[in-house]
């Protein structure tokens, strides 16, 4: 302890050092790879050499600009619908949980105890032509008569919303649950109703939860390609799509790289933007 | 590999770097290199083999939970087999394994196994990637059927041999639409909107359309070539095609989501059991076939490969290989031997097709397959 | 008033239950059919055969302990590593700030595909032998920025006046981490570790591409799947997520009886 009292400068760095030397070593080190490869240029068959060849950036953002917005849109609409429905389940399980809430949080990770595949094909029978719910819809009126809910894009944003939905319910609930029940009993006390106190108490001490839902539910939708891949069509493909047929059916290794790169330039530039939106004592405190 | 752990080995590998399950994968990290063949002689057989198939493509007896085949082949000739079944796709497969090979390093296997209606099998022997079979080891090599014989990409069955086949066909519900059975139907009959599938890779799906359109798919030129995009991609932008799928179509065909789809004679066997409204047929134009080939990457022991080569085309071998996997057998006689014991198997049209089927099947242009340019067309038109 | 407001979230909160439990319970319902043929997709007869054979399927139990062996670790390890970062992004100011921040969103918003391959690069480069040590690496590598954000996230709004007091009361800092940071953002870090968990169980692209032989529940699934995966795939995925409620529930029972005698 004495040590570190003299050197308390020393202190955040040995906390971060060895999680960021992990991530140097296996993420920087295979980035950097990627970065080379992204640069060069050839044919598989020919071989690839660097070539410091920034027209692979170009050609990417030109020729897959639809994929790379439909996959931005598809992943807001996922996260946005995401938070809406995981929003007040994580405030129930916070302050209705009682001493179950470890075994609630249990269960909404429980889908991906299954594999991804296992619970797409579930989710096929259940959404099926001639399946309840498509009847129920049809005869509603929602569908329209030879309507459908697979294979259209609805199918792909639900399937990444259901996918992601732990990511966002897991860090609402984080803020969620610290929050004094006596604040929002204070400001009842002082006459605000129940909806003034969630405004007012609630939502922005709950706000952390919602940007760190916000961010580790779009960030990884977006590069998504399997729901796009099993539940859409060649209309719905995204820029993950993209980036796999380069990268295992063309051996196109610059051309996934260098839209690999594209994509997450894309992503930072927009998490720096909700950033400044938000404010970013949020993000960092 | 299914011994249960002992307390060791949980401990063992709880601790980091130190789970290994084989001696030869031992050898390997300490060497760096591929050791584990052991074979050093010509002819003298390694302690294992090390084959890497696609899931569930060899016998099992759910019983024993035991693969009879390989268990004989153990027994026979005293050469422990590692089986892993980490193939299910050619291209991620070859992803994978392209980073080592590319360097010059090997992968640990003495047989791999891919198919020959997408690139990657060519490009394997073309890199040098595969080392030749020994074929003084594989007398019943002359068990091949003709037609396997002398494929474009390995003229001489040099470097690869059969395993399964599979053959590409129309598949349709009975119940909800009348018989499908061609390609110009499977386009262009409005009932069919929205409610078929085409394959995602495009020697079956263009090859059938090239058929259909009085082209051949084993000569692709590239009016050819075209045509048939523009006629899949126009199908496909109007939302006739549904989908391309990969073998996800085998769930919606089941459940009546889909009244027909481009289908493969194997998962057919399966489904139809399920459900006998479901039929298939070769498009009267031709259908495709596929063949799913062994290799030996570099770095793999080409005898004791090559001794089970021979052993699997074994007619005996081979008939109680097919029986259970359900595709089709490259082997002759082996129809034969299973009707000795399993006579409705044995005369399932779908498992051992007759002279007359196979002669209306075909095998796509190994150079259309090379071609980046088709590949990439191809690839627009599934979204990419 | 307050009555109906109280049943409304209740109500929503099961119904939104049912909506991420309804695949499982189609998939545990599938692992009671008796499909003919290799395909599990229509329901053709009720039959415990399934159940009773449920090792019969060559690989599948290994592949499910492998996955839920380094699933455990990965989540350990990344928890750990996590959350000191989380503790030091928050707590301090120091250099390089913005650019660990940054650091933390790259390798989720990398696609899994490169991320996977290029690691493989790394490992073949490196000869180092592909494997259980492998796979564990990469799901490390990726879990610990989903740590980091969960864990932020409560730190964020955490009220220091608590630990102050206990300081002000002869704490030294270490004890104060252990006693009152610690208990406080334990909820954070069981839900980081949650989400390492399900990311790490779940994982396909980059295992695949970092395994070498070894082979993981969802590599075993996905395989099999194209030749029709077996509804012993159904009973494995169903035997863990009842091992993983019945855990849970004992906990609770423990907890509650340790609660009950420390009241008596």
């Amino acid at each position: 302890m004495g040590f570190l009292h003299r050197h308390a400068w020393l202190t955040p760095y040995l906390l971060l050092a060895p999680g960021l030397a992990w991530l140097a070593v296996f993420f920087l080190v295979p980035l950097g790879f990627l970065a080379y490869q992204s640069l060069e240029s050839g044919s598989f068959d020919v071989g690839y050499a660097f070539d410091w060849a920034w027209g692979n950036y170009w050609d990417g953002i030109d020729r897959y600009r639809e994929q790379l917005l439909r996959s931005l849109v598809y992943a807001a609409l996922a996260t946005g619908i995401a938070l809406a429905i995981s929003y007040p389940l994580a405030y129930w399980i916070a302050f209705r949980g009682g001493r179950w809430k470890s075994l609630l949080l249990i269960l909404i990770i429980a889908p991906f105890f299954v594999t991804y595949l296992i619970r797409t094909l579930a989710w096929q029978t259940i959404l099926a032509d001639q399946g309840f719910i498509v009847g129920l819809l049809r005869d509603v009126g929602i569908l329209g008569d030879g309507g459908r809910l697979l294979a259209t894009s609805t199918a792909v944003v639900a399937g990444i919303t259901y996918n992601f939905l732990p990511f966002m319910a897991l860090p609402l609930y984080v803020s969620l649950e610290q929050i004094d029940q006596r604040l929002i009993e204070a400001a009842e006390d002082l006459y605000a109703s129940k909806v003034q106190a969630f405004l007012r108490v609630t939502l922005p001490l709950s706000l952390p939860g919602v940007v760190a839902g916000t961010l580790l539910t779009f960030i990884p939708a977006a590069g998504d390609f399997i729901n796009a891949e099993l539940l859409g069509t060649p209309k719905q493909s995204m820029i993950g799509n993209v980036i796999q047929s380069k990268f295992l059916e063309l051996a196109d290794y610059p051309a996934a790289a260098s839209l690999s790169f594209t994509l997450m330039a894309v992503i930072l530039v927009l998490i720096a933007i909700y950033a400044r939106a938000i404010g970013t004592e949020k993000l960092t405190g | 590999m299914t011994h249960p752990l002992t307390r060791q080995e949980l401990l063992r590998r709880a601790t980091f770097g130190a789970a290994l399950l084989s001696i030869p994968g031992f050898a390997a990290a300490c060497g760096g290199d591929d050791d584990g063949g052991g074979g050093s002689g010509k002819n003298e057989l390694a302690d294992t083999l090390r084959f890497s198939n696609w899931t569930l493509y060899i016998d099992i007896d759910e019983k024993t939970k035991k693969r009879p085949t390989l268990d004989e082949f153990k027994q026979k000739f005293g050469v422990n087999v590692v089986y892993t079944e980490d193939i299910n796709s050619n291209s991620e497969y070859f992803g994978k394994i392209q980073g080592p090979l590319s360097r010059g390093q090997s992968i640990n296997r003495d047989i791999i196994v891919l198919t020959d209606n997408e690139r990657f099998l060519s490009v394997m022997i073309d890199k040098d990637w595969t080392e030749k079979l020994d074929k003084d080891a594989i007398p019943n090599i002359s068990n091949l059927v003709d037609v396997q014989k002398s494929p474009g990409f390995d003229p001489d069955r040099e470097f690869s041999l059969p395993w399964q086949s599979g053959m590409t066909g129309i598949a349709y519900d009975a119940k909800q639409t009348k018989p499908i059975t061609s390609a110009d139907q499977l386009l262009e009959d409005p009932e069919l909107k929205g409610r078929m599938t085409m394959l995602d890779n495009f020697s079956d799906s263009l090859g059938i359309v090239m058929l259909a359109n009085g082209d051949d798919p084993s000569k692709v030129t590239d009016e050819g070539f075209n045509r048939a995009l523009e006629r899949v991609k126009a199908a496909s932008d109007s939302g006739h095609i549904r989908r391309f799928t990969g073998n996800d179509y085998t769930g919606p065909l089941s459940k009546g989501d889909l009244k027909a789809a481009l289908a493969w004679s194997g998962d057919i066997v399966q489904l139809q059991a399920a459900n006998p409204n479901l039929k298939w047929g070769i498009p009267k134009d031709g259908g495709m076939i596929w063949t799913d080939n062994m290799l030996i990457p570099k770095g793999g022991d080409p005898y004791t490969a090559s001794v089970y080569m021979n052993y699997v085309y074994d007619p005996k071998v081979a008939a109680k290989l097919a029986a259970y996997i359900a595709y089709v057998t490259p082997v002759k006689g082996a129809k034969e031997e299973l009707a000795k014991t399993d006579p409705e198997t044995a005369n399932n049209e779908l498992i051992f097709p007759t002279e007359e089927t196979l002669s209306q099947v075909h095998l796509i242009d190994p150079a259309a397959l090379k071609n980046d340019k088709y590949q990439e067309a191809w690839q627009a038109v599934l979204g990419a | 008033m307050r009555f109906i407001r109280r049943h409304v979230l209740t109500v929503y909160a099961v119904l939104a239950f049912a909506y991420l439990l309804v695949p499982i319970g189609i998939v545990i319902l599938f692992s009671f059919n008796d499909p003919a043929g290799r395909f599990n997709y229509t329901w053709q007869g009720f039959t415990f055969d399934h159940w009773r054979n449920w090792d019969g399927v060559p690989g599948l139990r290994d592949a499910m302990v492998l996955s839920i062996e380094i699933a455990l670790l990965a989540s350990l390890l990344a928890t750990i590593l996590g959350t000191l970062i989380a503790l030091a992004l928050v707590r301090y100011g120091f250099r390089g700030r913005g650019a660990t921040n940054l650091l933390i969103f790259l390798p989720m918003s990398t696609p899994e595909i490169v991320l996977g391959a290029s690691l493989l690069a790394l490992f073949i480069n490196l000869k180092v032998f592909l494997g259980f040590t492998t796979i564990l690496i990469a799901h490390i590598m990726f879990c610990i920025s989903y740590v980091v954000v969960t864990v932020k996230a409560r730190l964020i709004g955490f009220d220091r006046s608590l630990e102050e007091a206990a300081m002000d009361l002869g704490a030294n800092e270490w004890t104060t981490f252990r006693k009152v940071t610690l208990p406080l953002i334990a909820p954070a870090i069981l839900a980081g570790a949650l989400l390492s968990f399900a990311l790490s169980v779940d994982d396909f692209v980059i295992t695949y591409f970092n395994s070498g032989s070894e082979i993981t529940f969802p590599l075993f699934v996905w395989g099999a799947a194209r030749v029709g995966a077996p509804p012993q795939v159904n009973v494995m995925g169903t035997l863990i997520f009842l091992f993983a409620l019945t855990l849970m529930v004992v906990n609770v029972l423990v907890t509650m009886r340790r609660e009950a005698r420390a009241q008596a």
